[in-house]
């Protein structure tokens, strides 16, 4: 899967939860969830569990704890997927 | 310093299925399960306890300045409304408020009472609720700290930790905002 095809993945698994229509119209890698698309806390648990489903993976708490922006969840799920 | 976080009630209903498989297994411990288990309203304890969570981070980073998402980890224990939040060696004490609209706990380092207050906002008036409920904070700390509104800077640094600023001093804050309620407090 290329970067492209996994923003374009993510970018679809976020957009029932963001609150800044503009921040998620010109998401990037440098987006971040809580700051830019201004997503509920609580709602970054669904979020999870979405990329958990999409890509068939687990994550973790370590995993979680780093769950604040495009760039991180792009190499976590790739990181689990090459595992 | 303090850490403090705001439920909408009727808004968690709307943004949040905490049914939903596997959502409660990613937030709480084992021995929270039990809590929200023997509780009388499930739903109510689980907002509980997200806003302990939730408050006690708030308070972690202002010690420890650092940006992570670890809920699981900041594990709560209550009785009555007052709880104590620890994560790995840090432990505070929490007091929460719950009405039949929204939740608000409030993390400290020390047992103290709940000072936070809390602002309904009236949707069609406010453009801004960020912005009204920060004015409404300086407007309070110019009062209880005696200096002039426009002496008084909101600065946020990196990982997000509110304060204000003034001529050779730091007033610690905290702020939240969720759905039609906003709450802050000021230590």
């Amino acid at each position: 899967m290329t970067n492209q095809e996994l923003i374009t993945k993510l970018k679809a698994i976020v957009s029932p939860y963001i609150q800044d229509e503009e921040a998620f119209k010109n998401l990037s890698e440098d987006t971040d969830f809580i700051k830019d698309l201004k997503i509920n806390s609580a709602n970054l648990v669904d979020i999870i569990l979405d990329i958990e489903d999409e890509f068939d993976i687990r994550l973790e708490n370590e995993d979680m704890e780093k769950m604040l922006d495009v760039k991180s969840a792009m190499a976590i799920v790739n990181t689990k997927l090459a595992g | 310093m303090v850490g403090n976080d705001i439920i909408d009630i009727a808004q968690a209903k709307k943004d949040s299925n905490w049914q939903r498989p596997q959502f409660l297994d990613k937030i709480f411990t084992i021995n929270e399960h039990y809590l929200i288990h023997n509780s009388k309203d499930k739903t109510e304890t689980i907002w509980r306890l997200w806003s302990m969570k939730e408050a006690a981070y708030k308070l972690y980073v202002q010690q420890n300045p650092s940006r992570f998402y670890a809920p699981k980890q900041f594990e709560c224990f209550i009785e009555n409304d007052t709880g104590i939040v620890k994560f790995k060696n840090f432990s505070s004490y929490t007091e929460t408020k719950i009405t039949s609209d929204y939740i608000i706990s409030e993390a400290s380092l020390k047992p103290s009472k709940l000072n936070s207050e809390v602002i309904q906002f009236n949707a069609p008036q406010i453009n801004n609720q960020s912005e009204f409920l920060r004015q409404k904070l300086m407007s309070s700390a110019s009062k209880q700290y005696n200096i002039l509104e426009d002496e008084l800077d909101f600065k946020k640094d990196d990982y997000g930790v509110p304060t204000l600023v003034f001529n050779g001093g730091t007033i610690h804050v905290s702020l939240t905002h969720h759905g039609n309620f906003g709450a802050f407090a000021i230590a």
